[in-house]
């Protein structure tokens, strides 16, 4: 998978690093910025009231 | 081994190293980037406030606690403060828990409002009113407000300002754990407390076990003391 992707990138080596570094950190700004906070609620740490 | 077979395997192991990733990035914004985020808004919710108090919108003090009556009708409940839903409206120090923790109190308890600093349940009394003032902090995540909680003990102050005036509440217990159906605890008199008639309480909720959600931990307190902010820090505060 991780192969098929380098394979896939266009340029030499120091310009296929620069962009899966880039790939890499969009991945993790996606992670921080859309899928953890949709996911944390579904963990108990929210409940700290005595509502229901 | 033929080519695809090596493939499968490969891919295969690729993803479980990436998932392992994922889980030990959603673990470090769990516990470090939650607590960032929220120091961050709870610092930007006390500025709000303190900008607030500073312009002079500050809300009436009473001159004594119990010479001020409902003004319409004194069969009503107490007036309501306009508390804003999600608005900090009060900043909150137990000295117990360090005498640099201070954080602001906000109205409501949605999840949302609870990650920019503690919660009062809006259906509670208001600050230093008659009644039970009633409030919700995370204990771990967001900042771990009441990360401490267990330490509370009987007497231990709990001490809230408006801008106007400095209340001191008194804790009554140890912290106290309960189911969260237990929705007595915020009563206007709780009688679990051991408080025996109306007056002016406080409650303060958080989970139990310290990462789960089977429980909650309750202290109650009563007010001691207040003072308008003209004359200083409450004793309580200390040094």
């Amino acid at each position: 998978m991780y192969g098929w992707i380098w394979r896939k990138l266009p340029g030499n080596a120091a310009i296929k690093a620069a962009i899966s570094l880039l790939l890499i950190l969009g991945v993790v700004y996606a992670l921080f910025q859309y899928v953890f906070p949709w996911a944390e609620p579904l963990l108990p740490f929210n409940d700290v009231t005595v509502d229901q | 081994m033929s080519v695809s077979v090596r493939v499968i395997v490969r891919t295969f192991s690729e993803l479980c190293v990436t998932v392992g990733m994922v889980i030990v990035l959603f673990v470090v914004y769990v516990v470090v980037w939650t607590g960032v985020r929220a120091d961050h808004a709870m610092d930007g919710q006390i500025d709000q406030l303190q900008d607030q108090w500073a312009k002079g919108s500050v809300p009436t003090a009473p001159e004594d606690p119990d010479a001020e009556a409902p003004p319409e009708g004194s069969a009503g409940p107490p007036p309501q403060p306009a508390y804003q839903d999600g608005k900090p409206f009060a900043v909150m120090y137990i000295p117990r828990f360090g005498s640099g923790w201070s954080k602001p109190v906000l109205e409501g308890t949605k999840a949302g409002t609870l990650k920019k600093g503690l919660g009062h349940y809006d259906r509670t009394a208001p600050l230093g009113e008659r009644g039970n003032f009633a409030v919700a902090g995370h204990r771990r995540t967001y900042g771990d407000p009441f990360k401490d909680f267990p330490r509370l003990r009987r007497g231990d102050a709990v001490v809230l300002t408006d801008g106007a005036t400095w209340f001191t509440y008194r804790i009554a217990n140890k912290p106290y754990k309960t189911l969260p159906t237990d929705v007595a605890v915020v009563d206007p008199v709780p009688e679990k407390a051991g408080f025996d008639g109306p007056g002016r309480y406080l409650t303060l909720t958080t989970c139990e076990p310290e990462w789960g959600s089977s429980h909650r931990l309750i202290v109650w307190a009563h007010l001691d003391a207040t003072q308008p902010v003209e004359r200083g820090k409450p004793a309580a505060l200390g040094r």
